[in-house]
Parts: C-alpha cells; sequence; structure tokens
C-alpha cells in the first residue's frame, strides 16, 4: 500500500516555544502531518532563536528556520485579555499544547491546565522546561549547555588524563528534548484518543539528559564511587579509540571487540608487531597493553586518509568509521542513499540543505519539507476559518495589538 | 503509585529482540506503559557482559548496564534461528503490535524471520529495525559500534578540546539517540495503525540520528561553515563557557537579555564591560578569550552552588558541573523522586533512575530488569499455552 508520512494529519498542535527543544520537537511533529500552530507575539514573546544571526529580519535567522520547518504562525499578545481568550477558544479546537516555558508563565495569562480543560476535556498537555514543573530548582533559568554540566554528562565527557573538565561546546540536552518530547506527545495523543481524557505530562529536560546516564548512577549508587571519564577507552574492546589519520585535523576511530575482529585487524595492518604478538592474543592482554596498540594503531593510520582506513577495515570485518565534518556530511553517500538532506533552493537565507530525520518508514513517500511560515502570516486563516472571525474583526484586533 | 494514571500505553504489547544498541527504546516503551518482553538468546544478552557491574560481579544477572536499560520489561530466552525457536517467536508476533531488531540488515530474513514472514502471521505488525546506517545502502552492511555513530554521524568531531583528540560522550549515546528516534517512528506508526488499521517497518539509523546534531550539517550547507572541536566554548555565546570556582566548575550561558543583569550581580567590573556595546552577543563571542577572562576573575571568588544560587536568585542561567554522584543527591532532583528505590532478585534494592517524565504529576515508579529466562514459564506455558512436554523439547533443542 503506498501512503505517505504525513501520519499525523488532521492532528492540530499549539506550540508555546522559544530555543532549540521545544520548537524543534514542534518542527518534529509537523514533518510527520500535525498541524502546528506557533503561538508569538512582538509583545515580550518571540522566539529567541529569531536573534539569532546578523539578519535584521526575524523570520530569517538561520537557527529559527532550522527548528520551524514546517511551523505556522499565529502573532498574538497573550498579555492582552483578548490575545489570551483567542489561545483559549484555539485550544478548544486543537489537539494537544506544547510548550517549554518556564513553570506557571502561561498559568499567570489564564492559559493554565485546568482552565485549557475545562474548554477541551480531551487536551493533551506536554511540557518541556529544562527543570521541570515542580520542584525547589524549578524556576531555575537553564539551557541545554548548562543541564548537560548538572546532569554529570560534562565531568563525564572527558579524556582521563585532561586536568580540567571540558565536556561538549554543544547542547545535548536539547536533542534528547526534542525527540523525547514528540514521543510523549504522541504517547499522550493516542491516550487521550483511546480514553477520551486528556493528560498532561511534565517532562524535564534535565531527567531526559539524566535517561542516558542511567547506568552510570547505578554504578555509583551500588558500588558507592564517582565513575571516572572514559575518554575513548572501551573496557570490552582494544584497540578501541580515535586515531589521526593523514590529512588537517582528520581522524578515524576503530573498535576491536574480539579475536575474530582482532585477526582481521592484523591482516589489514599486516604489522608484524601484531599478530604473532602473545600480549595481544585475547582480549585481556590486548586491554592490559592498550596504549601500545593504540600507539601502533596510530602509526598505521597517519600515513593513510581516514576513508582509506575506513574502507579497508570495514571491508575485512572491523568497525571502523571516519570522523565525520559537516562538509563530509553533506556528501556521505548513505546520507544520501536515504534522501537525508531536504533541500530548499529559495529561502530568506539562500538555498541550503538540511537533515530530516533519524528513522525513515519503509515503504512510505516523504512529504517534502517546508519552510516556516512568516512571523503572523497565519493570522486570517487561523482565526478566520478555524474560529469563525471575519475580516473585519480581525483587521480591528490588528490595529489594537492584540495580533502582534 | 497509581498505575492506572501512570500508563500511558497499557495493553500494548512489545517484543524486545535487540542487543544494548536499542535497549533503551523498549525501556522507554516500558516506561510508557507498554508490555515490553526482552527476547533473549538461551546464553543471555551480550549486554549482560557490559560493564560496570555490581561489585565486581561478572555473572549475568551482575551488569548495571544490563539492570538498567531492561528495567521494568519482562524477560525469556529464545534462539529463533532453531526451528522450535522460530516457531515460538512468530507465535509471540501473532500476539505482539511492536518488534524490536537489531540485528545486522539482513540477517533476520535470512533465516526465514524477515518483514513478511511477520506480517503473515500479524498483518498489522510495527517493525522498528535499528542498525548503524540503515537497512540498505552502501554502508548498511557496515559494523557499528558507539563511537562509530558518533564520529559517522559528525558529533564527534566537535567534541573535545582542538589541541586534543576528539572526545567520545560517556555510555553509549548515539545508540540511546536512535533508540529514542526509534521510539518516536514506533509511536507514529502505532497512531496510523489506530487510523489506518496498517502496521508499517520503520527503519532507524544511528548515523542519520546523530547527523542532525548541533547545527553541524545544516552550518555547512547554509554557511559553509565547518564546525570544529571549540572545548567547552559554545558558538554563538559569551560568556557561555565552563568557569573556574573555588571548589570546581561552573557552566554558564549570559545572552544578551542577562548580560546586563549578570553586571549589575558582578561587583567590581572592568568598568570597559558596561559600554552597551557588549550587549551584542555577537560581539561578546568574537571577543570570547577577553570576556572569559575577565568573568574568570569573578567566578574564582565563589563556590560552584553558591555561585549557581546567586546567578539563579536574579535569572541567569548558571549551573555547577556535577559529579554523577552531586546530580543524584541534589536536593532538586531527590524532591522530584526522579531516583527510587528497585528491588532487584539478584542485586538486592538499590537506587535506580525513572522515568524522565511524570504523567498528570505522578512519575511511572521504576522496577527491576528480568533475571535470565525469568519470565519464560509464564510467557510460554501461561500465555502461549505450550505444554510441558513440548518446553522440555523446545530447551533440549536449544530454542529455549
Amino acid at each position: 500500500m503506498s501512503s505517505t508520512n504525513q501520519i499525523l494529519s488532521g492532528v492540530r498542535i499549539l506550540t508555546f516555544t522559544t530555543g532549540y527543544a521545544g520548537p524543534y520537537a514542534g518542527r518534529l511533529l509537523a514533518g510527520y502531518g500535525a498541524e502546528v500552530i506557533k503561538v508569538e507575539s512582538r509583545k515580550g514573546g518571540l522566539d529567541t532563536f529569531r536573534h539569532y544571526g546578523q539578519h535584521k529580519d526575524i523570520d530569517a535567522a538561520p537557527r529559527f528556520i532550522e527548528c520551524n520547518l514546517g511551523v505556522r504562525s499565529l502573532s498574538v499578545n497573550l498579555k492582552h485579555p483578548t490575545g489570551a481568550r483567542l489561545v483559549r477558544e484555539l485550544a478548544g479546537k486543537a489537539d494537544a499544547i506544547l510548550q517549554n516555558f518556564r513553570p506557571r508563565v502561561l498559568d499567570k495569562l489564564g492559559l493554565g491546565d485546568d482552565e485549557l480543560r475545562k474548554i477541551n476535556p480531551k487536551l493533551v498537555i506536554v511540557k518541556l522546561p529544562g527543570f521541570g514543573s515542580e520542584g525547589p530548582k524549578s524556576g531555575y533559568g537553564t539551557w541545554g549547555f548548562n543541564l548537560t554540566a548538572f546532569s554529570g554528562m560534562t565531568y563525564l565527557w572527558n579524556h582521563p588524563e585532561q586536568d580540567r573538565p571540558i565536556g561538549s561546546q554543544g547542547v545535548y540536552p536539547d536533542h534528547l528534548g526534542f525527540v523525547l518530547g514528540p514521543t510523549l506527545m504522541v504517547a499522550s495523543l493516542l491516550r487521550s484518543r483511546l480514553t477520551g481524557q486528556g493528560v498532561t505530562i511534565d517532562l524535564a529536560q534535565i531527567e531526559g539528559t539524566a535517561y542516558t546516564l542511567g547506568a552510570t548512577y547505578l554504578d555509583a549508587a551500588v558500588n558507592g564511587y564517582d565513575p571516572l571519564p572514559q575518554g575513548n577507552r572501551d573496557p570490552r574492546a582494544a584497540p578501541h579509540g580515535c586515531f589521526r589519520c593523514r590529512g588537517e585535523d582528520r581522524w578515524c576511530v576503530i573498535s576491536v571487540r574480539d579475536d575474530e575482529e582482532w585477526r582481521a585487524f592484523c591482516r589489514v595492518v599486516g604489522s608484524s608487531e601484531l599478530a604473532g604478538n602473545a600480549r595481544f592474543a585475547d582480549l585481556e592482554g590486548r586491554l592490559k597493553h592498550a596504549g601500545e596498540l593504540e600507539s601502533i594503531t596510530q602509526q598505521w593510520t597517519e600515513t593513510r586518509s581516514a576513508e582509506e582506513v575506513m574502507s579497508s577495515l570495514q571491508a575485512a570485518g572491523v568497525p571502523a568509521g571516519v570522523v565525520q565534518t559537516g562538509a563530509d556530511l553533506l556528501k556521505d553517500p548513505q546520507l544520501r542513499h536515504r534522501n537525508y538532506f531536504a533541500a530548499f533552493a529559495d529561502s530568506l537565507i539562500g538555498p541550503f540543505e538540511i537533515p530530516r530525520s533519524g528513522i525513515l518508514f519503509r515503504g512510505m513517500a516523504e512529504k517534502p519539507l517546508r519552510l516556516p511560515n512568516r512571523f503572523g502570516a497565519d493570522n486570517e486563516q487561523i482565526l478566520g476559518e478555524i474560529l469563525g472571525y471575519d475580516q473585519a474583526t480581525i483587521e480591528q484586533w490588528h490595529r489594537e495589538e492584540v495580533l502582534t | 503509585m497509581n498505575e492506572t494514571t501512570t500508563a500511558l500505553l497499557p495493553g500494548f504489547r512489545v517484543l524486545d529482540l535487540t542487543s544494548s544498541m536499542g535497549a533503551l527504546c523498549g525501556k522507554l516503551l516500558g516506561d510508557l506503559g507498554m508490555d515490553v518482553i526482552k527476547v533473549e538468546p538461551p546464553g543471555g544478552d551480550a549486554a549482560r557482559s557490559e560493564p560496570p557491574f555490581a561489585k565486581g560481579r561478572t555473572d549475568p544477572e551482575g551488569s548495571l548496564r544490563f539492570a538498567y536499560l531492561n528495567a521494568g520489561k519482562r524477560g525469556i530466552t529464545l534462539d529463533p534461528t532453531k526451528a522450535g525457536g522460530r516457531k515460538v517467536l512468530l507465535d509471540l508476533i501473532a500476539r505482539s503490535d511492536i518488534v524490536l531488531e537489531t540485528f545486522a540488515p539482513g540477517y533476520l530474513a535470512a533465516h526465514g524471520l524477515g518483514y513478511e514472514a511477520f506480517l503473515a502471521r500479524r498483518p498489522d505488525l510495527i517493525l522498528v529495525s535499528l542498525s548503524g546506517f540503515g537497512q540498505d545502502g552502501p554502508y548498511a552492511h557496515f559494523k557499528t559500534t558507539d563511537i562509530i555513530g558518533n564520529a559517522m554521524g559528525g558529533l564527534l568531531y566537535i567534541s573535545g578540546d582542538p589541541t586534543m583528540t576528539p572526545c567520545n560522550p560517556p555510555e553509549t549515546q548515539s545508540y540511546y539517540y536512535a533508540s529514542l528516534f526509534a521510539a518516536y517512528g514506533a509511536l507514529l506508526a502505532l497512531w496510523q495503525r489506530e487510523s489506518r488499521g496498517i502496521g508499517a517497518w520503520i527503519d532507524a539509523s544511528i548515523q542519520a540520528s546523530m547527523a542532525l546534531h548541533e547545527h553541524v550539517a545544516f552550518n555547512y550547507s547554509a554557511e559553509g561553515r565547518v564546525m570544529k572541536r571549540a572545548g567547552s566554548q559554545h558558538q554563538h555565546n559569551a560568556p557561555a563557557n565552563l568557569f573556574q570556582c573555588k571548589n570546581g566548575w561552573i557552566s554558564l550561558f549570559v545572552t544578551q537579555n542577562h548580560w546586563p543583569i549578570l553586571l549589575k550581580v558582578w561587583e567590581g567590573h572592568d568598568p570597559e564591560l558596561d559600554d552597551p556595546k557588549w550587549i551584542n552577543s555577537n560581539l561578546r563571542r568574537q571577543h570570547a578569550d577577553y570576556i572569559n577572562a575577565q568573568v574568570t576573575s569573578f567566578t574564582l571568588r565563589f563556590l560552584k552552588e553558591e555561585l549557581a544560587e546567586l546567578l539563579q536568585e536574579h535569572g541567569i542561567p548558571g549551573l555547577p558541573v556535577n559529579s554523577p554522584s552531586d546530580f543524584m543527591n541534589d536536593p532538586h532532583i531527590q524532591a522530584r523522586g526522579f531516583f527510587a528505590a528497585v528491588d532487584h532478585p539478584a542485586l538486592g534494592s538499590f537506587s535506580q533512575a525513572g522515568s524522565p517524565f511524570m504523567v498528570d504529576g505522578e512519575r511511572p515508579s521504576p522496577s527491576p530488569a528480568p533475571l535470565l529466562g525469568q519470565h519464560n514459564e509464564e510467557v510460554f506455558c501461561a500465555e502461549l499455552g505450550i505444554g510441558s512436554n513440548k518446553l522440555a523439547a523446545l530447551a533440549a533443542e536449544g530454542a529455549i
């Protein structure tokens, strides 16, 4: 049966989101067919990513475009009583709310959970706050960067020999939040559909981060110590790590897990130091002499291109991979085979290509992604067609700064 | 504690055939209230020999990695490559909504257990296949480990200090991240099934899941910019880095909204910083070395926890760089009940991380992972109705 991936078609979700995780969660729902209406206002309620970059045009920030593909835009001032009323009316015509504001911001505007569920008992509400909606630090301001540190991940994400923590320049917790958010959203929509009852989900991004360190916390809890950073070492493989290759800042990773992979590795490297060496005969020996093994491996890799290292080892059945840059990703034959990048020939920031999703539905056509609609571009259609207001009323609201 | 309220989707059954590569997907579906049955080979899942271990135990019940990634699942042993095992698996599939698997692409089909064979028994089945690169394509046959997923997906290249070797994140993040994407696929497919009565085959790729991280691909495509390792320095902001305190480090992320507030809190700062030009985040980022050195002279006056509290009182995002146990003991995390006591039949009682979400204000309570073959009798005899003679024959064949 042929079909498209617009699985959530017919589902309407209002989003109150800013930054990375919340908006991108909306984008991933829109990409699978949901009608995602992003509610913002120039009166203190613009997505902060509209200000990233050098553009003056609030629709032309690359970060904003990236995180809001496929999303519709309603500009309504929530601090105006009429604006808040319109959102309540829309909640009556929507299936779900997605928001990542600090706790109680929407409650103060008369848009709290109880208020909205009075209007729509089946409404699903998914919240993605940094520290959760309840608890002594729930009012804390957090970015993904800070959450990485708080969870223990920054402390763990280092080479053992470093004298200070480095962790990551990035915002890993946001990435976790924007996949967990849509997952919880669809689960809750399904529950609401099956039971006729709405549900509220409090998905703390800090706990989403900690969800990926559960084995480490168990280690700490059961064995009573703080686990140390492992860097690129793996207690079940050697050689295991990231090795310098020919060229500027080129690297290849290699994992040799068992004797079969070890023998294949030795064949490819072809070094007499390796194959016949009794110290390396089993995994225990290889782990014990991991340092020596790593230097020998690097001597072999640094005269070869990263691509050559990967392809010769993979051809022999040894796990290996190029440490790819952004430029490498765009020409990666496997990603191209998956039709991974959505291409936009023309946009406010010029042409670009952008990753679609980590998953494919086999046998289903993928509908092209759309650029975000311009700020406020959907006001007339949303208020007219969904809520039934006439043109004159909508124009008046624009003049009165209800819609702004 | 009320199961009916915290279990979002009870009544759905998942067969989890994954290695540790996909185990978090099944765990999340279990946290959503589904009945997840972990299917292990008769000798046990390979994850049972993956560290960390409880107090030096290396027996099949000693792996804490297995204990966490499979918490809340039921467990059976079954070898589907044996004739008897294959039949039992297909009988189970007939009673399941979702099947999760992480075999090398083509492996199941080669054993007569491909998507079509599954569909013959369960026409609306949702099959989730998770692999390093996808079910087909030039790299589909490549072997994968966690670090290979991070390398080929682009996260590794930008991780760490520019003067050092790129540094892999802790545990197996590329497995976990793809597992979460796979779970999203499973939920989408379940929604589709409720609407249209059809199943789906989801092809989750570790590489593709990682390659949307940190704008690495998009930055290059849209701006021609190759992101590089930058230590802890965020690409758009300053101060957005780790800063030394008296007793460790603090993570600060100060945007233009908070910069003027930081200056108010920061007694004795260099008057040069009061120049309104510094409100511009791009300018502060361009001069990050200068800004960071100035900010360090401030942060060094404080304990990391004390400074985080002071900054947060003013709404400025700052949090200490915690060790795992610092995090576990944090009063906020404790008050939210994220960690809860679990009684493990072989390892005793311990505190385990729970679901990362609350349902109407209540958190689903964590439960232990299954012992090897713990639910064989329950599933094979009580649910599939296999008699004791048949069961003995399956055991003799090495199928269970």
